[in-house]
């Protein structure tokens, strides 16, 4: 009972507190807000943008290279790319980086080749075809993309269906008909396009992969998890530093000389962390869903990702705040925290594009583990089993985390 | 003799090297006011930090209500109130919601719960303040509702950790006050302070503590006895640091002084009979060239006690 007096205490302290509320709820709404308008055009199927430069180098040897070149300048598109073929992957490349192109496209020499012979034998062979995208823009990739998958998509049907085969003569426009017949509304389908055809193609899916990662990023759906999960972090070292706040204040000590056990002090303290997290994730997911129509995925197991990554984040501010001398050193250490699990956990940039080395770090952070669990749900439409590994990992961090503070805890305050 | 309701046997804590309270044992009977008298850093907050289960002692142990600090901490607490020396409160909630909180923290609940919130507004006259934000409040308001906290629950002795530090004299009377005043309804009080007025005033005994020693105990007058028949001469001197030090010094052995300290622009001179001694200590000052502003003859008080048993003024 006390526990939960605690935890009240703490949560309705916070919720009046007008500032906090601010940094809390409002400003991460804001933050994916911003992010949401940047994206929001794409996401809801307008077209603001025209002519967006574009570098194809196909050096496809065999035919269905062409049915990339023949899309991304069709009529259909309605000029929204301006393409320039090329042969010279390097000068390509080079437009893209130094800012002239948006992206470029690239087909390999025996990509057909390779693509029928795999069908034949049915082996396993990756066909890649890869788009470089220009890092600084927002939008542009992200619809270069899109476009280069669902085109990938319909030809990945065709082979499957047979439609495409060594003799036959291609027409392509006719095979692709109904596909760029979808073109206007390309990227706001793309998410439920790959959802759909996920389970019925993936044989061919995994012939015909795309070499750039960044394809299947639909930008409001990756972002406001990632936001979400970054503000989260602050709060719970800010709501977990509170016990250190509490120990300078004097209610703490006073706290100790109730008949309180300690460690129901500290639950309660943790719980009213715990508590303002939920909330706050709760309020952030559902005002996203609503403001940006963004569609969460199985709600079970949202819950499952919300509660896994708040005890996480809770227990690491608190093991924070335990190891720290004082509420200043817990700020500084709280805040490289937050910034450094973000950065590597893929809050400002995917994390997959971090270099290889890189890549065992940002697995260490709860952002990464959590963001991917969310991405499982809102880009893949998985169920509950596929993020079993995610929640797992977050929940052994938590209680690693947890029970280490509270024994430090526990030797702090009571000499 | 009733059984006390607080019984310290050799209390002691050690910080690292430092020695903060030494083997320090005194007995609190009920109804009874207990005033720790010592200077800053003394040990008075380390040994009540120690009643109240907030520091295990280095050595020794205390029974509060018959129940061991040590090993019956849980029922320790429920039978004590404390009063921290610094405000410990939530300033950002109203004063009804910080002692609704900590009556919670007590085990109080329900009707109970809303009774004893009343009658400790009352006593800290802040019932119509009490839907206000404690932030709000004037620092002898906040005093007065860190007070009521402590008597929430009807605690069998309360401690009060220099309750008056910082207030103003209106505030400090309005505690004073309030404590005699439970003190007359049968409250057992530990007080704390290094002003000596307040423990003359309150205490029905007394512990004087320096360097985490208790160095004297008992009632005002068994304490007073001990300097026996010496008065304290203050004497106010157009002299100020060093110079009043060095005339302090030359005073020491003039006529009857048998001991000099300085106390905020004056010198303390311990003399056997003030009037007997006046004239040679005031030819003596004279002697040194100073000018007296002012002279005041003390009785035999706590003050004359502390100096006499530690060479040392009560108030730095
Ligand atoms: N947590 C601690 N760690 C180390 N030393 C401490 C600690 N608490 C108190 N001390 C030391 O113990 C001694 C007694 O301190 P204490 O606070 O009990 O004095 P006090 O009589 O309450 O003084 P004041 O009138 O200033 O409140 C001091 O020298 C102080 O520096
Ligand atoms: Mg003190």
């Amino acid at each position: 009972m006390k526990i939960l007096h605690i935890a009240w205490k703490d949560t309705i302290t916070r919720l009046r507190d007008r500032r906090a509320i601010i940094g809390f709820l409002l400003a991460p709404l804001v933050v994916a807000g911003l992010i949401g308008a940047a994206f929001g055009p794409a996401f809801r199927g307008e077209r603001p943008l025209s002519d967006i430069p574009i570098f194809l180098v196909n050096e496809d040897t065999g035919e269905i290279g062409d049915i990339y070149a023949e899309v991304l300048s069709s009529p259909d598109l309605d000029g929204l790319f301006a393409v320039t073929e090329s042969d010279d992957l390097a000068a390509a490349r080079a437009a893209v980086e130094s800012g002239d192109a948006r992206a470029a496209v690239h087909i390999p020499a025996d990509f057909s080749e390779d693509l029928l012979a795999a069908a034949q034998t049915a082996a396993d062979v990756p066909v890649t075809v890869a788009v470089y995208t220009d890092p600084t823009a927002s939008i542009s990739p992200f619809i270069v993309s899109a476009v280069v998958e669902r085109i990938t998509l319909s030809v990945n049907t065709l082979m499957l269906s047979g439609q495409i085969g060594t003799n036959q003569a291609l027409s392509h426009a006719a095979l692709l008909g109904p596909a760029l017949a979808e073109l206007d509304s390309i990227v706001p389908q793309v998410i439920e396009a790959q959802a759909e055809t996920a389970g019925q193609t993936s044989i061919g899916l995994t012939r015909l992969a795309l070499g750039e990662e960044e394809t299947d990023a639909n930008p409001f759906s990756y972002f406001a998890p990632a936001t979400a999960i970054f503000f989260l972090m602050f709060s719970m070292m800010d709501s977990t530093r509170s016990i250190l706040q509490e120990e300078t204040m004097g209610t703490l000590p006073r706290l100790i000389t109730t008949p309180t056990p300690v460690s129901h002090i500290l639950l309660g303290k943790i719980g009213g962390a715990f508590l303002t997290g939920i909330l706050q994730f709760l309020v952030l997911v559902l005002a996203s869903a609503v403001i940006f129509r963004l569609d969460w995925g199985n709600p079970l197991a949202l819950a499952a990702v919300m509660l896994a990554t708040v005890f996480a984040a809770t227990s690491l501010g608190a093991l924070i705040s335990a190891l720290a001398r004082n509420e200043t050193q817990a700020g500084i250490l709280g805040s490289a925290i937050t910034l450094v699990s973000a950065a590597l956990g893929g809050t400002f940039a995917q994390a997959s594009t971090l270099p290889a080395f890189m890549q065992p770090f940002s697995k260490m952070t709860i952002n990464r583990w959590s963001l991917d669990a969310f991405l499982e749900l809102t880009f893949g439409q998985a169920d509950m089993a596929a993020i079993f590994p995610h929640l797992g990992v977050l929940l052994g961090m938590a209680a690693v985390f947890f029970f280490v503070a509270l024994v430090l805890f526990q030797r702090r305050f009571v000499r | 003799m009733a059984d006390p309701i607080l019984r310290a046997t050799g209390l002691s804590k050690r910080f690292g090297s430092q020695q903060a309270v030494k083997q320090v044992s005194f007995d609190i009977q009920p109804g009874e006011i207990f005033s720790l008298l010592g200077p800053n850093g003394a040990g008075k907050t380390t040994t009540i930090s120690m009643l109240s289960g907030l520091l295990i002692p280095t050595e020794g142990d205390a029974l509060i209500a018959g129940h061991s600090v040590t090993r019956q901490a849980a029922a320790v607490k429920q039978a004590i109130g404390v009063v921290p020396q610094e405000i410990a409160l939530y300033p950002s909630i109203s004063a009804r919601e910080n002692l609704a909180f900590w009556g919670r923290m007590y085990g109080l609940g329900g009707a109970h719960l809303k009774e004893r919130i009343a009658a400790t507004l009352e006593v800290a006259g802040l019932a119509d303040r009490a839907d206000d934000l404690v932030e709000t409040f004037s620092g002898g308001m906040k005093r007065r509702i860190n007070i009521a906290v402590g008597l929430l629950h009807q605690p069998q002795i309360l401690f009060m950790d220099e309750p008056t530090v910082g207030n103003d004299p209106q505030s400090r009377r309005r505690i004073l006050d309030t404590v005699k005043d439970l003190n007359r309804h049968g409250l057992a009080v530990l007080y704390t302070t290094h002003y000596m007025e307040e423990a003359e005033e309150l205490s029905h005994r007394i512990g004087i503590i320096d360097n985490g020693e208790l160095i004297a105990l008992g009632t005002q007058a068994e304490l007073t006895r001990t300097v026996g028949e010496f008065d304290t001469l203050h004497i106010t001197v157009d002299r100020e640091g060093d110079a009043l030090d060095a005339l302090c010094r030359h005073m020491e052995g003039v006529g009857e002084v048998s001991h000099c300290t300085t106390d905020n622009g004056g010198l303390l001179l311990q003399v056997k009979d003030a009037n007997a001694a006046l004239a040679g200590v005031v030819a003596g000052i004279a002697a040194q060239g100073a000018r007296i502003r002012d002279i005041d003859i003390r009785e035999p008080n706590l003050e004359a006690v502390f100096l006499h048993l530690t060479g040392r003024a009560l108030r730095d």
